[in-house]
């Protein structure tokens, strides 16, 4: 474009603002008119949108060529369009008008075949992405970043749109139904995609932490396959916005992924550039260490490492090392490795650099105990009378709030409050002075002491407002205490702190006057001259005032028998207790950050307090089915008789379409919809009473179990066939259990991110069992194989797996039985069951289910050869063993059975009924004969 | 990151002298909308960046731009000062703690390396003649305030498709051009400069 070329050369040539002007003002002229007269070719329009371009650029106002950019969009020619695009993205902002004209154009062009045409299309949206734009194109985008036949740099490009939308308007974007897709892309093989993807995961998850809970598990595998630095802090990042996981194979996973990352700071770098990069990964790194647990041994680790950037020689590196270690102070409980280089720390109060000297401000307000509240003090007291001015005002607050947080001694307290205000008096807030006052209305020890070194202050000849209004009312409060001591009287008093008064502004002044009331009342000696000034200041300008003198004055010359003057000033009775203002007040000044990793970096204001960290997925109680399934048991036993599916909770019973909140509650845990279906039912039934069987089983994929238990503990193997002939990518796996204080249940390793054709792998799952539980863990399975899948099924972990026989005499079962006695110990239930083909009871499988869910079958205790009597014992590591006794009667005439359960748990015996009697009982819907079991 | 609120490049017409010539941006991009002019904003922050003395870090608090920078909502979002200095041109990026301070200042290397590579030796003219292809090449970094891309090869890649994909078009409209349409290597003889990129190839610029 020689023209454009021409002109910035020209505006170059002008050697001063005006004919730069001119000539900006001509050109704009022309291209007024050319736009004006119409009929340009694109290359023209092109060629006159970027001279406007480039003059918006230099800083003026440009009026002209928006129309024309949205013309350019749609051009079908690739350098036109872009410089459309630019034209937008610069000269537009998110509330334009002519936004409105580009969403057609920019939805043709994100569904264009040609993947640079939608690339412009989702930088224009990610730039001036408006509400409008976001309600259009937010699918079409989401579509591009999941769509297989993307290329990765498009699907880059859409995840950061999609960020950037979410980030704009979150209620657009149906986060929680795209999670486990958007989740799966992290399995993604090119980083560049992967890296994007972490960002957006990073921002929803803090918003919706347990739909994401699952990228928790794949930023761990993905961190163990070390991938490129900034995608390591992405993801060390990510792992900070979730409390620190209980799975035992991830802690250590992540354990060992930061002990990589701290031994390799230790190897020499091979230049500055690789340097950054690394050490950027290790201080997020040491980040998430603290995060984990402030006190383990790799924090030790991190602490030196510390210790030795806070004095390393490039500046980059010491400002970084005493933010850190200012985090690292704000969590952890034990100061003494911080603590041991406090010289350093100090020492760098008096960097050459502002922003370092900053960084250790914080740092030493972090660190500060009551052990060394005094030393740090006084460091800050003195470095605060030569600080900057703009670190001054933060200064102060942090040290009136350490002072009043360690103070070891009143007189310590006072002391350096006041020398506080002296030394930077226009920097103290009102709230400080306030909170001064508050301490020692409120402290009777402190008071005299107090007034006479407010007194000392006031004596030198200049002294801060600040300082005169604490004198004022301490004075005036707590003056009589001290006014017998020689120095202190009240002539004296009143002659210093009425010298200052003429340097005060009015409100200051004001409260002087209240101060000399309350010394009409305790000091009558100096009556005269308080009544003196009263009586100059009747005739003040000021309105405020004068109103004061006048009733000050008249209340002083009221006759000395009237107790009006005693009754006013009356001492002031205690403050209640309060919040120090102080901290409000700091925390004002950083209010919260985006940032929502439990310490707010940016707050610059690290508080030693138990962070707040987002809940755990697994032991939320959701407020929607929490009533349901712990709710009365008679309720839970008259639904059993409805022949529900009681053992997977409402959950599994809600059928999908009719229920849609069901599943996006299920959704806003992470958990996919339940798979239903009645062989997945069927299956499951079996696998509570057999240790092995199939568990899930479509076109895709086969599951299988084999579990053995031992005790309060159990093993589960898993088994995933890939049926099919293509490979299951991002695959992954997942357990969610919901009484995570009741039943764990844990992956021994992480699943492989692909399952090849025609294989299966096996999972451990390694599961205790600590209280008695009543929901099953889902076990989650998703991958992609053409669309993102998920499978979520309940795992057959339930109470009985921990029920273990024990033989009884009959003597022993009866006595036993008597003790436990009837409800609520004792759960009972009559069902219908189906007689096997010959028309009698199926006693063999009676006895397999009694059996299969570990009860040891006692003969000859009852009569009748068909009833059944079992007993045993359920293991759990917390509550211990709790007997069970059971007592199965069926019935071949009435087609019913009943089955009696004791316990000396209450909630074992509810439990144990329901478990034994699903298997049994007959689907009352199924004709009897055709049911296979 | 959550926007980098704005990047320039800044160039003061002679190294570490005259304080008082305010920096003329070369290169600015705003992600989240500012409160006051971006004349104002841009020279507040030449004033902050230039009286730093060398050898400081490259970090730096800015609680002085906090009025400039509200965000609507008014979240006390803090934000941080991250620049680096290359020869005549100060890069600037003013951003929030979404990412970390040593991942930005490597950000800038990658720009200014994916720069370098775009007009093979590319000097503080390139990016007032190829304004538009600075913003493109910017673009493949940064999308939208966020990072997007941060190994250079790929971002060369990408911006080489572009510049083809251009002069495609352009060819393609004009059959009987014979220069292409795109703004990569094709600087005229006139305007070229002899000076190198990086520092102590460059001894300065004309102002304008």
């Amino acid at each position: 474009m020689r023209g454009l070329t021409q002109f910035i050369a020209d505006i170059r040539g002008a050697r001063v603002r005006e004919l730069e002007e001119k000539r900006i003002n001509k050109e704009m002229a022309n291209i007024r008119k050319r736009f004006k007269d119409g009929n340009l070719d694109g290359y023209q329009k092109k060629k006159y949108v970027a001279k406007v371009i480039f003059t918006y650029i230099l800083g003026y106002k440009v009026d002209v060529g928006h129309m024309e950019a949205v013309n350019l969009i749609s051009s079908s020619k690739y350098s036109e369009k872009q410089i459309g695009y630019l034209a937008v993205t610069l000269l537009m902002h998110e509330n334009s008008d002519f936004l409105r004209l580009v969403v057609n154009s920019i939805r043709k062009d994100l569904n264009d075949n040609n993947e640079i045409h939608n690339c412009l299309a989702l930088h224009a949206i990610a730039n001036v992405g408006s509400q409008e734009m976001a309600e259009a194109l937010s699918e079409d985008v989401h579509r591009l970043l999941i769509s297989p036949t993307s290329e990765n740099f498009v699907r880059k490009k859409a995840a950061l749109t999609l960020l950037r939308l979410y980030r704009k308007h979150p209620e657009v974007i149906p986060a929680q139904e795209w999670a486990l897709r958007i989740v799966s892309i992290m399995d993604d093989p090119d980083l560049g995609v992967v890296l994007s993807v972490a960002s957006l995961i990073l921002a929803l998850a803090q918003d919706h932490p347990e739909a994401y809970s699952i990228a928790y598990q794949k930023a761990v595998d993905r961190l163990n396959r070390v991938p490129i630095p900034w995608l390591q802090i992405k993801l060390l990042r990510l792992l900070q916005i979730y409390p620190p996981s209980d799975d035992p194979t991830l802690q250590v996973m992540l354990q060992e992924v930061l002990q990589t990352i701290m031994n390799n700071c230790n190897e020499p770098s091979r230049n500055v550039q690789h340097n950054n990069a690394q050490h950027a990964v290790l201080f997020e790194a040491i980040n998430l260490a603290i995060h984990l647990d402030g006190n383990s041994p790799l924090v030790n680790t991190a602490a030196v490492l510390l210790a030795r950037f806070i004095s390393s020689k490039e500046t980059n590196v010491r400002y970084l090392g005493l933010d850190t270690m200012a985090h690292l102070a704000a969590r952890t409980d034990n100061l003494e490795a911080i603590k041991t280089h406090q010289g350093t720390i100090i020492l760098s109060l008096r960097d050459k650099d502002i922003s370092v000297r900053r960084r250790a401000l914080d740092l030493l307000y972090s660190m500060c105990d009551v052990d060394n509240s005094e030393l740090i003090v006084g460091e800050l007291l003195r470095y605060l009378k030569v600080a900057d001015y703009g670190l001054r005002e933060e200064m102060v607050l942090k040290i009136a709030i350490l002072t009043e947080k360690y103070a070891s001694t009143y007189k310590w307290y006072v002391d350096t409050i006041l020398e506080l205000l002296s030394a930077a008096g226009d920097h103290v807030g009102e709230e400080v002075w306030y909170r001064v006052v508050q301490i020692v209305t409120n402290t009777e020890d402190l008071q005299a002491y107090a007034a006479k070194v407010v007194f000392e202050y006031l004596k030198s000849p200049s002294s801060h407002e600040s300082l005169v209004k604490v004198g004022g009312y301490i004075l005036g409060e707590y003056g009589h205490l001290i006014a017998n001591e020689p120095g202190y009287s009240p002539i004296e008093q009143f002659q210093v702190l009425h010298a200052k008064s003429q340097f005060c502004m009015a409100p200051t002044r004001a409260l002087l006057l209240s101060t000399y009331i309350k010394w009409v009342n305790v000091f009558p000696e100096i009556k005269p001259q308080l009544v003196n000034v009263f009586e100059r200041y009747r005739h003040v300008l000021d309105v405020d005032l004068q109103q004061r003198a006048c009733e000050f004055y008249a209340l002083a010359m009221r006759p000395e028998e009237d107790e009006m003057l005693q009754n006013v000033c009356e001492e002031i009775p205690p403050f209640p207790p309060r919040e120090s203002a102080l901290i409000n007040r700091l925390n004002k000044k950083h209010a919260d950050s985006e940032d929502k990793r439990p310490w707010a970096h940016s707050n610059g204001t690290l508080e030693r307090q138990p962070s707040k960290v987002i809940r755990k997925p697994g032991t939320i109680d959701t407020n929607g089915h929490g009533s349901n399934s712990n709710g009365d048991i008679s309720q839970e036993i008259a639904s059993s008789l409805a022949g529900l599916d009681l053992t997977s909770s409402p959950l599994a019973i809600q059928s999908p379409s009719s229920l849609p909140d069901g599943s996006a509650a299920l959704a806003a845990k992470g958990i996919p919809r339940l798979s239903a279906g009645p062989n997945i039912d069927r299956w499951f039934d079996k696998l509570l009473y057999t240790p092995e069987g199939v568990l899930y089983e479509d076109v895709q994929i086969q599951i299988g179990i084999k579990s053995k238990y031992q005790g309060p503990v159990g093993q589960v193997a898993v088994y995933v066939g890939n049926k099919m002939s293509a490979p299951l990518t991002s695959f992954t796996t997942a357990l969610h259990t919901e009484e995570g204080e009741a039943l764990t249940a844990s992956f021994i390793k992480i699943a492989p991110s692909m399952l090849a054709p025609r294989t299966q792998i096996q999972q451990i799952v390694q599961v205790e069992c600590k209280k008695v539980f009543r929901k099953p863990p889902i076990l989650v399975v998703s991958f992609i194989a053409g669309a993102h899948q998920a499978i979520a099924v309940r795992l057959p972990i339930v109470i009985t797996k921990f029920l273990e026989g024990v033989k009884l005499g009959p003597a022993d079962f009866f006595e036993r039985w008597k003790l436990i006695g009837g409800p609520p110990r004792e759960a009972q239930s009559i069902f219908p069951i189906a007689l096997d083909a010959t028309g009698h009871i199926d006693l063999a499988k009676q006895r397999q289910v009694v059996a299969g869910h570990g009860f040891q079958i006692l003969e000859g205790i009852d009569p009748n050869p068909s009833n059944l009597v079992g007993a045993g014992i359920v293991h759990t590591a917390v509550d211990g063993k709790v007997g069970c006794l059971l007592r199965l009667e069926p019935n071949r005439e009435a087609k019913l059975s009943r089955v009696t359960i004791r316990s000396t748990s209450e909630d074992v015996a509810s439990e144990v009924q329901k478990l034994v009697q699903k298997p049994l009982a007959a689907d009352p819907s199924a004709p009897a004969d055709k049911r296979t079991l | 990151m959550r926007f980098i609120s704005l990047m320039l490049p800044l160039t003061s017409p002679f190294f570490y002298d005259a304080v008082n010539t305010s920096g003329v941006p070369r290169l600015t991009k705003f992600y989240s909308p500012i409160a006051h002019s971006a004349q104002t904003l841009v020279e507040k922050i030449f004033s902050l960046v230039s009286s730093r003395q060398p050898g400081l870090c490259n970090f730096l608090d800015a609680p002085e731009l906090e009025t400039f920078l509200k965000p609507k909502d008014g979240d006390g979002e803090k934000l941080r000062v991250v620049y680096r200095n290359y020869a005549t041109l100060y890069f600037v990026f003013v951003v929030d703690h979404a990412e970390s301070e040593l991942g930005i200042l490597d950000l800038i290397q990658v720009f200014v390396e994916s720069l370098d590579s775009a007009f093979e030796n590319v000097c503080e003219l390139d990016l007032v003649f190829h304004f538009d292809e600075a913003h493109h090449i910017l673009a493949e970094v940064i999308q939208g305030g966020l990072v997007l891309e941060t190994n250079v090869n790929e971002i060369d890649r990408a911006v080489q498709e572009a510049a083809r994909a251009r002069k495609e078009s352009y060819a393609s409209a004009n059959p009987l051009s014979l220069g292409g349409g795109g703004a990569v290597g094709s600087r005229s003889a006139g305007l070229q400069s002899p000076l190198g990129w990086l520092a102590g190839r460059l001894t300065g610029v004309g102002a304008r």
